[in-house]
């Protein structure tokens, strides 16, 4: 079973799609290599003098050197089965063919990560990588996080930030506020960073708001428990940057404070509470009905009132200007299109980003012919996001329907959460 | 100062007088009434000279007044290493200013040759001047204790006074505290002196003061948080394994550092098992000669804080805390219902717990003893390295012994002192607090007898013996608490190594040791059934 892998392939096939892990395609070809192979660096060899190369491009440089005859050139053309590669510990669950695993390189750093030896270590901290590439990304980020706690104080190391924590007085006043039930859905918390920095937000949300929203506050943390789940995933494991300066606490920021903070109605914060409701989404149902809640919160007063009446009875449409049907598609867009993104949860920040102004646009252009006020949500959230794509070209025009004075807010407000 | 000789012997007292000049007579008075520490004027000064003031006896303000002899060489922030006699020594320093008493009339010993002008000192600064004298004075001054030559005593003694002060540079502290000890030693009043002494930290201790001192020690030097590390991780190892496996896992957690281990462990715990986190019990067991309602106030805070800060990391958590007045091995371990019912995993947690115990009457064996028929999966045991059981034997230390004795609690106290110094920056109002902790240790060391000390700390040997006698084996520490420890270490400052314990012979010690310049400080263990 344990084979040498031929090392001569036709040149990659196109690029696929990538499908979940652990699936593979039923008619690939099975291949169990050792886990000698596995570990090997230099897989690939020179069949004239030998020689061992990490990438198969660098062998076909170096076999351009040879001077070979036109035939011998040529690789071998037969077709090759589509391989898929099983890891050979016996107890790892990607041993079995069905859970096979379709790239050579995964395997190989499937392998190393679950069932080889930690060699590589960060200098700084004390983490154990067995992928050299694992350790060199740790190694960028190591160290670079501050931990800032509720109270202000800042820490660079991470477990006297944890100690200094858990006897904060931050963390006795912020219980006070929030109902205990609250805290009881906070399980399996992943991520530091956005257990903290939540916090903050938590805590400075109450404080601003503890009498308009204590009926939201359920749902806040509802939604921070189950968004933080997600962007967990999403984060893919957390050897982001904690400091509260970069773009992403921003808009993780942003996303939890936005959709109670009527004062910071910016548009790239509002897109993240949007997909924060839609990362909420899939979780649970309720969601649907209640995120739209505080977005329409945020909105202005003057709209605010019809919104709140419009969700509640969204077949009653009938008193409302275009404007507000308008913004209430753009909200429902975003729910649906952020169906989407969560295949993709493990790509990173900026791709999602990009993946949902895309589908964005897309339901923009749809919505702007006609409002679809069959699924009146839909026609929400998409205008709304009709706005920011508008605004986003423009700039300047559609301002006015999120809020009055929303850019100048927008940039005070990233200005006061920094 | 007469009071402080006429103590000792009437005929030195009488030379004293003969020598006195005309200004001495206004001792007595300024003895008494000034108080009033002129150079600094924080708040903690503030609160120490109050305490002083409680805490004292008249005898006592002798040495705590600053401003005594003012006119006598030490200004302590000025010519700290100034001795009286310049007969005697090979000082560099300036010239003194002429000193009330002449003390080359009482004859100072020929023999005391202290350099003061030692070049092995790496210090720069105010004390320009020889590193050790204080090192140097005071084992002279405890050879003639174990001597019993009185004189002699009495001679370092003012020595020493002179010199010491609590708030000066490492030496003068260790000078101060030692001369502390030795004053309650030579006036039989070592018990009733740490009564005094833990009835005003008591006082002042909250849970604002506790935490600060705790947190910060933690963050400015390894000393604390390197046996927690240590514990930590061997303990989530134990736990984890995943051969035994466990939803409900107990700690008994036995020591003095106000559950400032737990937070990082609970951390680990929820990142690291994200799904099925586990169930934790927590009892921690506090200790103390009697019973203190400040120390019950702090823990139910620390509770509290620890309950909720579980919930906010997503563990299911359970805290209790036990007080226990007396010795630790008089706790009934099996009333604590460690077991709960008999499906939790236990882990015994010892943070300089042990050392805690009497020497006498086999205590030490018998608490060992009764933690092991709690069958526990992994018993971590962290202990400062000092040689300081004695005799075990009943009485106070007399003769060789004492000297021993002293000698080995100078030799880990001028470490300690060293490390805090250098640790923290120069005013801290924390180090001050720990520093008056050990000054507490040390009158317990120099003045109590053994059988009633809590302050007598073993060697790593002597503990592993003792582990191995009550039938436990040494559970090494993995690779990866190893370099988690060299990491920690990492983050402070210069001079702090990691050094595994030597396994040469079945005997030897099982652990790691925290080393501070080379000197082994703490030791960190973990043992097995």
């Amino acid at each position: 079973m344990g084979g040498e892998a031929i090392s001569s392939t036709n040149p990659p096939p196109a690029k696929k799609k990538r499908s979940l892990p652990g699936t593979p395609d039923p008619e690939a070809e099975v291949i169990a290599l050792s886990p000698k192979t596995l570990l090997a660096t230099n897989r690939f060899l020179c069949e004239i003098c030998g020689k061992g190369f990490q990438r198969d491009q660098n062998l076909q440089l170096h076999r351009r050197g040879h001077n070979l005859p036109w035939k011998l050139r040529q690789r071998t053309s037969k077709e090759p089965r589509k391989r898929v590669y099983v890891c050979p510990e016996k107890s790892c669950v990607h041993h079995h063919p069905s859970r096979a695993l379709g790239d050579l390189t995964g395997i190989k750093k499937h392998f190393c990560r679950k069932h080889g030896e930690k060699k590589w270590k960060c200098d700084k901290c004390s983490k154990r990588y067995a992928v050299q590439s694992d350790c060199k990304a740790h190694s960028k980020t190591c160290g670079t996080r501050e931990y800032r706690c509720d109270c202000g104080t800042v820490f660079s190391r991470r477990d006297s930030f944890i100690t200094h924590r858990a006897f904060c007085d931050a963390l006795a006043e912020e219980s006070a506020r929030v109902a205990a039930s609250n805290m009881s859905r906070l399980t399996s918390i992943r991520n530091d960073n956005f257990n903290f920095t939540s916090d903050l937000i938590r805590s400075n949300i109450a404080h601003d708001f503890s009498g308009a929203i204590s009926n939201t506050t359920m749902t806040e943390g509802e939604m921070i428990g189950h968004a933080r789940r997600e962007l967990s995933l999403w984060m893919g494991g957390g050897d982001h940057t904690e400091n509260l300066s970069k773009r992403n606490d921003l808009f993780t920021e942003d996303l939890y404070g936005n959709p109670f903070t009527s004062q910071y109605p910016n548009q790239l914060s509002s897109i993240y509470s949007d997909e924060q409701t839609c990362i909420a989404l899939p979780r649970s149902g309720m969601k649907e009905t209640e995120s739209p809640h505080p977005l329409l919160l945020s909105v202005p007063s003057r709209y605010s009132t019809q919104h709140h009446h419009q969700h509640q009875q969204m077949a009653m449409v009938p008193d409302v200007s275009a404007t507000a049907l308008l913004q209430k598609a753009a909200l429902i867009g975003v729910n649906a299109s952020c169906a989407t993104p969560l295949s993709s949860f493990e790509t990173n920040n900026s791709s999602l980003l990009d993946m949902n102004l895309s589908s964005l646009a897309t339901l923009s252009g749809n919505t702007m012919d006609n409002s679809t006020l069959t699924n009146p949500l839909t026609a929400v959230y998409s205008t709304r996001h009709l706005m920011i794509q508008k605004d986003d070209e423009r700039g300047g025009e559609t301002r006015d329907f999120l809020g009055v004075d929303a850019p100048i807010i927008c940039a005070s407000s990233w200005n006061g959460w920094v | 100062m007469d009071t402080l000789f006429r103590l000792f012997s009437p005929q030195s007292s009488r030379d004293l007088s003969r020598n006195s000049s005309s200004s001495r007579s206004s001792e007595p008075r300024q003895i008494h009434h000034q108080h009033s520490f002129l150079h600094h004027n924080s708040f903690a000064r503030q609160r120490e000279v109050e305490f002083y003031r409680e805490e004292c006896g008249t005898e006592h303000h002798l040495y705590m007044d600053e401003d005594f002899s003012s006119s006598s060489s030490s200004k302590h922030f000025q010519n700290p290493h100034q001795p009286p006699s310049t007969t005697t020594t090979t000082t560099t320093t300036t010239p003194t200013p002429t000193p009330i008493f002449d003390p080359a009339d009482l004859s100072l010993p020929q023999d005391l040759n202290l350099d003061f002008a030692s070049p092995s000192s790496s210090s720069v600064g105010a004390s320009g001047a020889g590193r050790r004298w204080s090192s140097q004075l005071l084992i002279e001054c405890a050879r003639a204790v174990a001597a019993r030559d009185s004189h002699r005593v009495q001679q370092l003694m003012w020595m020493l006074n002179e010199l010491s002060s609590p708030y000066g540079d490492t030496e003068q502290k260790l000078a101060a505290c030692f001369l502390q000890g030795f004053f309650a030693r030579l006036t039989s009043s070592g018990p009733r002196t740490l009564r005094t002494l833990s009835a005003a930290s008591d006082r002042n201790c909250s849970f604002e003061s506790t935490r600060r001192t705790a947190l910060r020690f933690q963050e400015v030097s390894p000393w604390s948080s390197f046996g927690h590390v240590a514990a930590n991780g061997a303990i989530l190892e134990a736990f984890l394994d995943p051969s035994s496996a466990s939803q409900r896992l107990h700690i008994l957690d036995l020591s003095n550092t106000f559950c400032t281990q737990w937070p990082t462990l609970l951390e680990a715990l929820a990142t690291r098992s994200a799904d099925d986190t586990p169930h934790l019990s927590i009892t921690t067991v506090v200790w103390s000669a009697s019973p203190s309602t400040a120390v019950q106030a702090v823990m139910r805070e620390i509770g509290q804080r620890m309950e909720k800060f579980a919930r906010l990391m997503g563990v299911p958590f359970r805290f209790n805390v036990v007080h226990h007045a007396g010795d630790l091995s008089d706790l009934d371990l099996d009333t604590l219902d460690l077991r709960e019912g008999g499906s939790s995993a236990l882990a015994v947690n010892c943070i300089n717990a042990l050392h805690g115990v009497s020497p006498a009457d086999h205590r030490r064996e018998t608490l060992i003893a009764a933690i092991r028929r709690l069958q526990p999966r992994i018993v971590t045991v962290v202990e400062e390295e000092a040689d300081l059981e004695g005799g075990g034997g009943g009485g106070e230390e007399e003769g060789e012994a004492f000297f021993k004795v002293f000698k080995e609690s100078l030799r880990f106290f001028s470490a300690y002192f060293e490390s805090l110094e250098e640790s923290f920056p120069r005013t801290s109002n924390e180090r001050l607090a720990l520093e008056r902790e050990a000054g507490r240790s040390l009158v317990d060391l120099v003045a109590c007898p053994a059988a009633e000390s809590a302050e007598r700390r073993d060697t790593a040997a002597g503990w592993s013996r003792r582990m191995r006698s009550a039938g436990f084996a040494p559970a090494a520490f993995s690779e990866d608490v190893a370099d988690d420890v060299r990491a920690l270490l990492r983050r402070y400052k210069e001079g702090w190594t990691m050094r595994a314990a030597a396994e040469e012979s079945e005997d030897a010690s099982a652990g790691i040791f925290l080393e501070w310049k080379e000197q082994p400080v703490v030791w960190a263990s973990a043992w097995k059934p």
